[in-house]
């Protein structure tokens, strides 16, 4: 019983990790925000594992509905007679900069890994029976490398999300899914949802007043800010 | 450190009046935006007639702080703890809250009469009311779920705010500044996580009883310090704060800069006192974080062309002071003289910046507003006409100097006694360059505006009152300074 308890949940991490890297990476944004859509659908049924079913039903609601259709809304494809010149992001940064980002990023996962082994003593000697908590490492620490990557909005956009759930996930493998937890990720949810209808109403202003450009470049691009 | 926060038990408990003061001070503000939209404002009466109860709320509070002593408020909803706390000091930034937030609503009719804003302006009625609700509840709130919660409510009405104007740069900078917000909250609640998973509790009295140095402590509050130093435009994650303020409303950048980024500050130094009350190294990595922004903030607003940015990376420079004085308020074996000077000395000052900061942006707002230009060379010439702007940024000024006898003079005063006494001659140098730049910034922009070779230019005439409500405001700066013993006597009371 307990070994398919396991491979339930392994199955879920690995789920978790793939859409969430084809979503992180992909340069097709339509197909990346379906991955999106598919990325909260899994984390609706880790909840479910987990034993969270206050969690199930706001992701289900503010995680797959409402966030889903705030990506949908930026690129432009519920309005009908909208066209929508979103289609792939293109990336010309040089190696050196892809570089140090990539370094940032692996530094934030090794912080946060050691952080949680300190947390989570036992962690240390048998990493394989957390595989949600080790999935919660591996998204956070690419979301925050590919939201330091990437300038395109709507990807720094969807990149935020996903280190939310990433974060999410740690929060309740480390503290479990007590009452406070619950809340914790609830609130955090519904900042998320609020956040990204934000983005994406901006985003779509942006394309009206300035057209494409105005997304890649995040104005002059000062690095300081990351 | 910990009772200087009010983390203590209480002796009394609130009267019923108190509940509703305490009701109308967290909600009212919110209800009132709200109904702003629904009947759209144009004059400032029905604002003057609004602030009334909000306004006596906090005296209520204030009257109840002081009959009473510290005060505590909990309740458990569905297995989580919530609890509230008021203290002088959360009394005091309350009191502060509510009068630059009445400041900057009764500032904005006219503002929005005369600049040409578009449909977008009945929304900012609403947000404002959802920033100052969620500041209140910030001052009060001692426990990491509300607090969550309210910084979240606040930085997301604050972005709002800040974009409303709609130009292109305006939205570009407000995306930034949203992205980097929300993954600056992530940070913190990760932190929070941390905690959470190693103590299993969330309310602020009952972990600093139980927190314990080690690497869990230190892992959490550089987390919870990285996010909320994000929020907080410290040194060196402040490339966002300038272009934000460039291109949005006077009422909008005044609150923002005088309190929105001044309550992340306040939540560091209080979760930090908790988690890392004996720590060397944590606080002195922010003095010396600190002494760069007051140096760099210095330097960008002595070489800028903008007057909006010239007020914006001020702001830089003189959060570098609190940022120095984080040494004196945490570590090892401070001895009790200094860090009582240190903490009078932080608050004051952000007080006293508070103040004149949003007064100096209104004042920059009317100049900008009367000439139509927004460069330091369009002000030429404005000394003849706009007398009583310039005055206004002038006595703001005196502020932010920390000249004789403004709050930010007495509050200097103070900080540099502390680091005099513990010897930290670094953070010495550091004050007094600070002051010579803000000489230099404040100068050359006098320089400008008495050129008295201009040509002369039509002028815009302002509403009534949009200059005196920020002389108001200057002059409480300018107040806090002479009167400095009643808030310093508010900080200190409730010792247990």
């Amino acid at each position: 019983m307990i070994a398919s308890f396991d491979t339930i949940e392994a199955v879920l991490a690995l789920c978790l990790t793939v859409s969430a890297l084809v979503c992180l990476f992909d340069r097709h944004l339509v197909r990346a925000c379906c991955f999106f859509v598919a990325f909260a659908v899994v984390m609706t049924l880790a909840w479910w594992q987990l034993g969270a079913p206050w969690l199930v039903v706001t992701e289900l609601l503010l995680g797959v509905v409402l966030t889903g259709l705030c990506f949908f809304y930026a690129l432009g494809h519920l309005l009908p007679g909208a066209s929508s010149p979103l289609k792939r992001d293109t990336f010309n940064e040089p190696w050196s900069r892809a570089a140090i980002r990539l370094l940032l990023a692996l530094a934030w996962f090794v912080m946060i890994g050691a952080a949680i082994l300190y947390v989570i003593v036992d962690m240390a000697y048998s990493p394989s029976e957390h595989p949600l908590l080790l999935a919660g490492v591996v998204i956070a620490a690419s979301a925050i490398g590919a939201f330091a990557l990437h300038r395109h909005l709507l990807r720094r956009l969807l990149a935020f999300n996903l280190l939310g759930s990433g974060v999410f996930m740690l929060l309740a493998g480390v503290a479990g899914t007590s009452p406070p937890a619950q809340a914790l990720i609830s609130v955090g949810l519904l900042v998320a949802w609020l956040g990204s209808m934000l983005g994406a109403l901006l985003i779509r202003q942006l394309l009206h007043l300035e057209g494409i450009e105005a997304l890649g470049h995040d104005g002059e691009s000062k690095e300081g800010a990351t | 450190m910990i009772w200087r926060f009010g983390l203590f038990d209480h002796t009394f408990e609130p009267l019923a009046l108190t509940h509703w003061a305490l009701l109308a001070a967290l909600g009212l503000p919110l209800l009132l935006g709200l109904l702003a939209v629904v009947f759209p404002l144009k004059r400032a009466w029905p604002i003057v007639l609004a602030s009334v109860p909000v306004l006596a709320s906090g005296l209520v509070l204030l009257f109840a702080y002081d009959q009473a002593g510290l005060l505590r408020w909990q309740w458990e909803i569905a297995g989580v703890h919530l609890s509230l706390r008021l203290n002088g000091l959360s009394v005091l930034l309350l009191l502060m809250t509510q009068v630059i937030g009445v400041a900057a609503a009764l500032y904005t009719p006219g503002y929005l009469r005369l600049s040409e804003t578009g449909s977008l302006a009945r929304w900012l009625w609403p947000l404002m009311g959802v920033v100052l609700s969620a500041l209140s509840l910030i001052w009060l709130a001692t426990d990491l779920l509300t607090l969550y919660a309210a910084l979240e409510l606040m930085g997301l009405a604050a972005v709002g705010m800040l974009m409303l104007s709609g130009k292109v740069p305006a939205l570009v900078a407000g995306m930034r500044y949203l992205l980097l917000a929300l993954v600056g909250s992530l940070t913190y609640l990760l932190g929070v996580a941390l905690i959470l998973g190693h103590w299993g509790r969330l309310d602020l009295q009952g972990l600093a009883d139980v927190i314990e140095p080690g690497p869990v402590a230190w892992f959490a509050a550089a987390l919870i310090g990285a996010g909320l130093a994000l929020k907080a435009a410290l040194f060196p994650l402040h490339a966002w704060l300038t272009p934000v303020h460039e291109s949005a409303w006077t009422p909008v950048s005044a609150l923002h800069a005088a309190l929105v980024i001044k309550a992340s500050l306040f939540m560091l130094l209080q979760l930090w006192s908790i988690l890392l009350p004996d720590t060397f190294y944590a606080p002195r990595v922010i003095a010396w974080l600190g002494m760069l922004a007051i140096v760099w903030g210095g330097l960008l607003a002595w070489r800028t062309d903008s007057l909006k940015t010239l007020v914006a990376s001020s702001t830089v420079a003189q959060l570098g002071y609190l940022m120095v004085a984080f040494p004196l308020l945490l570590g090892p074996d401070i001895a009790p003289l200094p860090r009582a000077l240190a903490w009078e000395g932080f608050w004051l000052q952000l007080m006293g910046h508070a103040f004149a900061k949003a007064a100096m942006f209104m004042a920059a707002g009317n100049l900008i507003l009367a000439t139509g230009e927004s460069t330091l060379k369009g002000l030429a010439g404005t000394s003849r006409r706009l007398s009583l702007s310039l005055l206004v940024f002038g006595i703001a000024s005196i502020t932010l100097m920390g000249l004789p006898p403004s709050a930010g003079f007495t509050a200097k005063w103070m900080l540099l006694q502390a680091m005099i006494i513990t010897e930290q001659w670094w953070a010495v140098a550091a004050l007094l360059t600070g002051t010579l730049l803000t000489a230099a910034y404040v100068f050359r922009m006098f320089r400008y505006s008495f050129d008295e070779t201009a040509p002369r230019h039509r002028y815009q005439p302002l509403a009534p009152g949009m200059d005196l409500i920020a002389l108001t405001l200057a002059l409480i700066a300018f107040a806090l300074g002479l009167l400095a013993h009643f808030p310093l006597e508010l900080m200190h009371g409730g010792s247990p």
